[in-house]
């Protein structure tokens, strides 16, 4: 059956046992993908998943239930509507979203990526492991390689009908020194186009491995840091991103709450969800739940401008959508969450400016933050000593301790260094007053 | 195209059910029906995966997995692998289920988590959410060698947490708990006081000021030193990562890794959330006693590591129809002869770490950092005030050799495990530790 068929078949069950409204998402996806073990391809695989995820509306209640099983369509639309039941009615149940202008989004779909051979996908991934092996002593103990063709419909009963075509490729290699003490790195890209240099992935990373080793001690104190976007990412994916969304805002679960147009963070940085970014991993013409994407303005020059909405989240303050619907997969409710969010602050040679710091390449214990507070306490790794304007030794091991809204306060500058970590857009952020602690 | 030499199918059909009430209101209801296979292939030293969810056909996800293989041995041949023998598993250790969830209405549990919510809302609880979760399923194993075995788990849980806020500042307090049984879980009054407990800890930590960093004397509770034995040890016992390079105890079987009084335990076959009667290689279950009185006993294995490392498999396990991975399973510090009081004799002056907020390792070069709940500062052996933001980190085999006593009250707390990818229901425990010098991250 064909997905328009399935769509029109749920709905016409969830009309016959008395839906007030539904909706279906429905969602295929193929990912091919090539495993590395010490330096070796070890496995290859082909991963087909196509399902469904029913979401109704019965007297300002809503039921959810999803099935990968097609000839249970029946028994799943029932499901979801006995769920519906048990709901009170929800006077901020306003309605599912209705047809609106989709924008046009570039870059969400190559037919090279989509048209990938197995042959290819195996090459592509011997790419990273020769660059790991361009480092003599550093070896691939493992790695991976990916390629995702993936094709979501969603259609409801207020005429959404939108589907759309993606696909993704990405590698990752983890790289370890095999004389002296180990020292480890990793380096990682995602595309959704064929532009990334795979065997600069192991270059890169068996560099940094390489020039980790015989790491110092550093002394504690309030030191100026540098985070790589790969550090900033991971640190504000777990401390930041969730207080800017709505649904944590409305429960009192932000610290955020009640502070827009007021400075949460140092002049010079702007921060922007972004659903339809050319070329973005979390780009889509629509948001999960059928929403036109689009771009939204979050911190203005240190001024914060907006949350992020659902459409649900949005009823309830009589505004619109941001487009920011999102689901984990098809089993799972839409609900707010953030798409592509651009770091941007004007860039500068920032290592030269800096007298007695550290740089940070990437963190461990991140997401042991506490999104609430936004407190966080994370092992720094791949870190060097700065001083007097430029990168020394290797540090062998430090914690970074703080708050993340007294750190984008503290943003001194950023690099030049703009990085897609995945649905994260950044680049090298320097941060004044970080406590460290050697 | 080379024929490959074994391949294996797993088959997997079940239902699922979760509620997330927030603040008293059902937030999310959702009822899952799912099927589907993965399947192995193996030619030479390479491996072919497939996985078909909501797809027919078997035979198509054989013949692509058997494919795959047979290209990647032809352009990347890496050494030929052998698996461990295979031995069709007895399967007569299944859990007892005596109220089958599916059986108790919706309303009931809607109710239930109702009550969770209440018992969490003492004095300066500002929100709550409680989520339930059952799942039934049925795993069919079969494979090129003749294996044919099948078994049906249900598993149940909840989980609880209350927000205190003064308007400034806010504190979360969480408890859980979920393990292979019925709703009979839920008859247990006890369910209602880990509720009233994650109320008290959220208020407390409000409260509470923020810890200051340093070396020192460390005890870890039940449920910190469970974390360390599952995430520390447990991770780097996996023999997939030691084979990789990955973990700092490759070459130690026999070396004394650690104090003697440490014995670290993995067991498949206790009745609790990590609990399978066989693993996804269709391998019979089995205690491991990886740590035997300070010693480096064994690793986790799967049938191509014990292949290579020799050990006994039947550690694999994959999450739904993914490609099985070496996994833990219930990992603890088995009890040693010391109780609580004797242990903050010893400690004199020091810290308390109790609770987890997770944790993350570094398997190759053996260290890790661990956020706890919360810390207690204890002076004269007298636990006194509770501070906030309180991490743990260091070297695993430097924290084992610093065991300095081992408590006798053993307690399970049961999670999720990630790796590769893949989540699996897991259960970690010890008794209270006594650790002689340890690096407590704190904020100030």
């Amino acid at each position: 059956m064909q997905n328009y068929d399935i769509g029109n078949k749920v709905l016409e069950f969830a009309n016959k046992y008395g839906a007030d409204e539904a909706e279906v998402f429905i969602s295929a996806n193929q990912v091919t993908s090539a495993s590395v073990r010490h330096n070796l391809i070890e496995s290859a695989r082909n991963q087909q998943s196509q399902g469904l995820g029913v979401r109704v509306v019965k007297d300002s209640a809503v039921g959810f239930a999803s099935t990968n099983i097609f000839n249970r369509l029946e028994e799943t639309v029932k499901s979801a509507i006995a769920m519906a039941k048990v709901r009170d009615s929800d006077e901020d149940w306003k309605n599912l979203p209705s047809s609106g202008k989709y924008p046009a989004v570039n870059g969400i779909f190559s037919k090279k990526v989509n048209e990938l051979e197995l042959e290819d996908c195996i090459s592509l991934t011997k790419e990273m492991i020769d660059g790991v092996c361009s480092f003599s002593d550093i070896i691939a103990p493992s790695g991976s390689f990916s390629r995702m063709n993936s094709n979501q419909l969603i259609m409801n009963t207020n005429g959404v009908e939108v589907e759309e075509k993606g696909t993704a490729v990405s590698g990752f290699i983890d790289v370890i020194t095999t004389s002296g003490i180990p020292s480890t790195a990793y380096d990682f890209r995602i595309s959704r186009d064929m532009d990334i240099d795979f065997y600069g992935i192991g270059k890169e990373a068996a560099n940094l491995a390489n020039s980790c080793k015989n790491g110092v001690s550093v002394n504690s104190g309030q030191k100026d840091v540098v985070f790589h976007p790969f550090a900033f990412s991971d640190i504000m994916e777990s401390s930041f991103l969730s207080s800017i969304e709505a649904d944590n805002i409305q429960k009192g679960r932000s610290s955020l709450t009640g502070k827009l147009n007021t400075d949460i963070a140092a002049r010079g940085l702007t921060v922007t969800d972004d659903g339809i970014l050319d070329g973005g991993i979390a780009s889509s013409v629509s948001d999960d739940e059928g929403t036109p994407s689009q771009s939204t303005g979050i911190i203005k020059d240190g001024l914060l401008k907006s949350y992020i909405y659902d459409s649900y989240t949005a009823g309830k303050e009589e505004r619109y959508s941001t487009g920011n619907a999102v689901r984990g997969s098809y089993t799972s409710t839409p609900s707010v969450g953030t798409r592509n969010v651009v770091f941007d602050h004007p860039a500068s040679d920032i290592i030269s400016e800096i007298k007695d710091g550290v740089f940070i390449t990437n963190v461990i214990g991140a997401h042991t933050a506490n999104p609430i507070s936004g407190d966080f306490s994370v092992e720094g790794r791949n870190a060097f000593v700065i001083k007097d304007g430029q990168i020394e030794k290797p540090i062998k091991s430090l914690m970074v301790s703080g708050n993340i809204f007294e750190l984008l306060r503290n943003v001194k500058g950023a690099g030049d260094d703009v990085r897609m970590v995945g649905s994260i857009i950044t680049p090298s952020i320097w941060v004044s007053n970080m406590n460290v602690i050697g | 195209m080379r024929e490959p030499e074994f391949y294996d199918v797993r088959w997997i059909e079940g239902e699922s059910t979760s509620i997330l009430l927030d603040n008293g209101k059902i937030e999310d209801i959702n009822t899952n029906y799912g099927s589907g296979c993965g399947v192995r292939a193996l030619c030479g030293g390479s491996w072919g995966y497939t996985s078909s969810e909501g797809v027919d056909g078997i035979d198509t996800a054989i013949n692509a997995a058997r494919e795959l293989a047979s290209d990647v041995n032809k352009h990347s041949p890496g050494e030929k692998v052998t698996l461990a023998s295979y031995c069709e598993p007895n399967v007569d250790n299944l859990p007892s289920i005596k109220e089958t969830p599916r059986d108790v209405p919706v309303e009931e549990k809607v109710e239930l988590l109702k009550d969770l919510s209440n018992n969490a809302s003492c004095k300066g609880i500002s929100s709550t959410s409680a989520s339930y979760s059952e799942s039934t399923f049925k795993v069919h194993y079969t494979n090129s060698e003749g294996a044919d075995c099948e078994y049906e788990l249900t598993r149940v849980g909840f989980a609880i947490s209350a927000i205190a806020s003064d308007g400034a500042a806010y504190q979360v307090g969480r408890e859980s708990n979920f393990d292979v049984c019925g709703y009979e879980m839920f008859r247990d009054p006890g369910i209602l006081e880990k509720a009233q407990s994650a109320g008290k800890t959220a208020v407390d930590l409000l409260g509470a000021r923020q810890a200051k960093g340093g070396k020192g004397p460390v005890i870890l509770d039940p449920e910190l030193a469970g974390v360390f034995a599952h995430e520390a040890v447990g991770h780097a016992s996996e023999a997939d990562l030691v084979l990789e390079g990955s973990s700092i105890l490759a070459d130690r079987i026999g070396e004394e890794i650690a104090s003697p009084l440490v014995n670290i335990v993995d067991d498949p076959t206790l009745h609790k959330f990590g609990y399978y009667p066989f693993d996804a290689e269709g391998m019979q279950s089995h205690r491991t006693d990886i740590i035997t009185d300070g010693v480096l006993n064994s690793y986790l294995h799967s049938r191509e590591t014990a292949g290579k490392l020799g050990g006994t498999s039947g550690n694999s396990r994959s999450q739904g129809y993914s490609a099985p991975v070496v996994r833990m399973s219930n990992t603890y510090v088995d009890n040693g002869n010391s109780n609580l009081d004797e242990m903050l004799e010893e400690l004199g002056d020091g810290m308390y770490l109790a609770g987890t907020r997770g944790g993350q390792v570094n398997t190759g070069e053996g260290i890790f950092q661990f956020n706890a709940e919360k810390g207690y500062i204890v002076e004269n052996g007298e636990i006194g005030d509770l501070v906030r933001d309180v991490s743990l980190s260091g070297n695993t085999l430097e924290i084992l050799k610093n065991v300095l006593l081992v408590g006798n009250d053993l307690k399970m707390h049961s999670g999720r495990c990630g790796k590769s990818g893949q989540a699996v229901p897991v259960s970690d425990g010890s008794p209270h530790l006594l650790i002689s010098d340890a690096l407590v991250g704190g904020v100030q």
